[in-house]
């Protein structure tokens, strides 16, 4: 028996040994200090939720390695201490610090010994939570489809993020696409694609912005004093910056101001706005603002159309709306059912009639699709779309940390039982 | 206490990982895409190769798709449009608009038929029609060269005005140009609107000036001073009186004519510091000119001066402010269509 317990220290031993870089990471004060950091950033990013909105909260504080708080001026001593910036660990510093000690125990502290499989099993499915969590982050993609009753879509269009898109619809089949993704725009600058009979100089880029009318007799200030070209120029709109909006039902009308170089040059400075919810939306709100879903611009023979929109994605396979239904409960505006009848055409010419309604969603490809809106009146539908590679990581983990708990409380629940059973023996 | 081994192996575990973090927080820079996708694009395509010595202008209207002048040692001249009109229309119809603005008399299918020429281009047929100026006295006369082409039930107008001879030189690249064009008709309707030819003035200087008016307001008789005399009433009996008018020099200098006017609204002079506020910039004709915009509890005044060659042109609307408010971007759109017929 002694033999049996110096074999399994010497093998706990001999992987300190050989992991010696990895044992100050296990340290349970570490562990200790990275939780309690965790519910530190919590507190302050719950704080913070009533300011910036959910959206921002989650990018400040848990999508970031560290994020500045400012104590908040309503607590005690607010006026002193707000002008302070504090520094708090951010979600991905925590969680993969977590990841990193939690590993490093496993290897450096954990006897692995089936007494102790349960242990090693519960700390394997968090690991794995933390690590589904982080890729989750990383990789799923939330965008949306819009669909007008008997109409097809091949393409998603992100919540957020946007592209200035450059079109080439000559062709009377096919377009050519040239996107500069919003990355490119905050960088500004000049860009260049093979693809474009002219280079794209950025001159500004906004995440969000109020327009309105401007009276033509006026010099107009701001962003759009620089524009020359294009529906900006023709409709005399006026555009004023605005801090981008985080909040749920917030609507971010990003813009643009880029100059166009035939060498060098310059064939004018156009302004492109996107419209939060897709540029179709630009015509039914003002007919002369109608053209900045597409800012023709003539060059070579050919036509392009210049415009800022959300992000897109183009799908190997397109979505037909056939039909939605709208029901509410009796008498009052609680909806009861949402339901969109489509047709998915597939990839190889096969098609696949389906109904999307509440926690019902289509998957293909990868993709979940959810109803998200619906209005009845302009005949349409919108499709949340989700792409989670990792979705199904919590769901094993789940798994592992039960097997872990049944594990170590049926074990020691065994041992108490033959432990009580032979006192009985004994006993009697 | 800690060995220094010890402290070098925590140092280096730390420094490891901070170094990892870095590397994930710099991710991959994203790049411009291109694609191709199917054509959705449902409205009119229109496009065009211009020859090297047009050049576009840059303050086209929604209503045309394109328009152009031809670059001259003497400056822009002429203009070229491409006009998309979104259902089939007559020859006559488009002919007689600018047949009345240059003092010809309406056509009818039967009159028409010796002035069109059918031009062959490529695979395409345009109708092209020459219109000479009967009433103006400028030499060369103003023409308006108008090609017409039919595709899908919708027609496409190409009007070329200049003067004779500027269409004679820039023929070829004219034909070369309509030949170098794309046109698709779009599933919506395209918003051009009927085409109309600048209305000549009362005057008769060899350059005359011109401009488009609302149709709503009523002309009134040229007088000696007045080039161009209007009248814009309402209902309510509430009216405004426009003018064009032009003096040799710069009749006293902006200050003192502001400050007239200013007076005839019922507003009290300014000063040099005091002029910016009821003033603004403006191109006007391609040329540099000033807008000037005062308002009074009840009167208004909103005039347009361009100082060119050594003579000013005024464009004066006053009256009652709550009707020159309402008419105040037709006045603007005025404004924008004058052109003092020098190209």
């Amino acid at each position: 028996m002694a033999e049996k317990k110096t074999k399994k220290r010497s093998s706990l031993s001999e992987r300190r040994k050989r992991f010696a870089w990895l044992v100050p990471f296990s340290d349970l004060r570490i562990t200790l200090t990275l939780l309690s950091l965790s519910m530190i950033l919590i507190f302050v990013a719950t704080l913070e939720q009533v300011r910036v909105g959910i959206r921002g909260a989650q990018a400040e504080f848990f999508e970031s390695m560290y994020g500045i708080w400012h104590y908040p001026i309503q607590f005690w001593g607010g006026e002193f201490l707000n002008p302070l910036p504090i520094p708090i660990p951010g979600g991905y510093l925590l969680g993969g610090l977590l990841i990193l000690n939690l590993l490093a125990a496993f290897i450096t502290r954990f006897q692995w010994t089936g007494k102790k499989m349960g242990i090693q099993l519960i700390h394997l499915g968090i690991i794995m939570l933390l690590i589904g969590q982080l890729a989750t982050q990383a990789m799923q993609e939330e965008s949306r489809m819009q669909i007008v009753k008997g109409e097809s879509k091949n393409y998603l269009e992100r919540f957020h993020g946007v592209e200035l898109a450059f079109i080439d619809v000559t062709d009377p089949k096919t377009e050519r696409v040239v996107a500069l993704p919003e990355s490119l725009l905050e960088e500004g600058g000049m860009h260049y694609a093979k693809e474009l009979p002219f280079k794209v100089k950025v001159l500004e880029f906004g995440p969000n912005c109020e327009f309105n009318s401007h009276p033509p007799a006026q010099k107009r200030t701001g962003p759009a004093s620089k524009v020359n070209r294009g529906v900006i120029q023709t409709a005399s709109l006026e555009i004023r910056p605005k801090p981008e909006d985080f909040s749920s039902e917030g609507m971010n009308f990003g813009y643009v101001v880029f100059e166009l170089l035939d060498g060098a040059e310059s064939m004018g400075t156009w302004a492109a706005i996107s419209h939060p919810a897709g540029n179709h939306w630009w015509a039914k709100i003002n007919p002369k603002m109608g053209d900045l879903a597409f800012q023709p611009i003539r060059k070579n023979g050919r036509l392009w159309g210049a415009t800022l929109r959300p992000e897109r994605e183009y799908l190997p396979y397109s979505i037909e709306l056939l039909g939605i239904t709208n029901e509410f409960y009796q008498g009052t505006d609680i909806p009861f059912n949402f339901e969109s009848e489509i047709i998915l055409k597939m990839e190889e010419d096969e098609t696949r009639r389906a109904l999307v309604y509440m926690n019902t969603p289509l998957r293909h490809g990868g993709k979940t699709f959810y109803q998200y809106q619906m209005n009845k009146s302009e005949d349409y539908t919108v499709f949340q779309v989700v792409r989670n590679p990792s979705w199904l990581v919590p769901y094993l983990a789940c798994v592992l940390v039960s097997i872990g708990l049944l594990w170590q409380f049926s074990f020691h629940l065994i041992r108490f039982l033959t432990k009580a059973s032979k006192a009985n023996l004994a006993s009697t | 206490m800690s060995s220094p081994s010890r402290v070098r192996s925590h140092l280096f575990a730390w420094l490891a990982t901070m170094g990892a973090w870095l590397l994930i927080g710099c991710g991959e820079d994203e790049e411009i895409r291109s694609y191709t996708a199917d054509n959705h694009y449902d409205g009119p395509v229109v496009t065009w190769k211009l020859p090297e010595q047009w050049g576009e202008n840059p303050g086209m209207s929604g209503m045309m798709a394109g328009s152009f002048h031809v670059r001259t040692s003497h400056g822009p001249r002429g203009r070229i449009g491409v006009m998309p009109f979104r259902e089939e229309v007559k020859t006559t119809q488009i002919v007689n608009m600018f047949a009345r603005e240059l003092g010809h008399p309406d056509y009818n299918m039967t009159t028409i038929q010796p002035l069109i020429k059918n031009k062959k281009l490529g695979n395409r047929k345009f109708e092209v029609i020459r219109l000479e100026d009967k009433q103006g006295e400028e030499s060369p006369p103003r023409t308006a060269l108008l090609a017409i082409y039919r595709q899908d039930r919708q027609t496409w107008m190409f009007p070329f005005i200049a003067d004779r001879d500027l269409i004679n030189s820039e023929l070829n690249r004219f034909f070369s140009f309509l030949e170098s064009t794309t046109l698709r008709a779009g599933k919506e309707p395209v918003r051009a609107v009927a085409p109309r030819i600048p209305r000549p003035s009362a005057g008769t200087a060899a350059h005359q000036p011109t401009w488009e008016v609302p149709e709503h307001w009523k002309q009134k008789p040229a007088t000696q001073i007045r080039i161009g005399n209007y009248e814009v009433s309402n209902s309510e009996g509430k009216a405004l009186d426009f003018s064009i008018t032009s003096f040799p020099g710069t009749v006293g200098g902006l200050l003192a004519n502001v400050n007239r006017w200013l007076e005839q609204v019922n507003i009290s002079k300014t000063d040099e510091a005091g002029l910016s506020q009821y003033l603004s910039d403006r191109t006007i004709d391609e040329k540099p000119g000033k807008l000037v915009m005062a308002e009074s509890d009840t009167q208004a005044l909103y005039a347009a001066i361009i100082y060119h060659q050594g003579r000013s042109w005024f464009l004066k609307l006053m009256g009652d402010v709550s009707l020159a408010q309402t008419e105040k971007e037709n006045f603007l759109g005025l404004v924008d269509s004058f052109c003092l017929g020098d190209h």
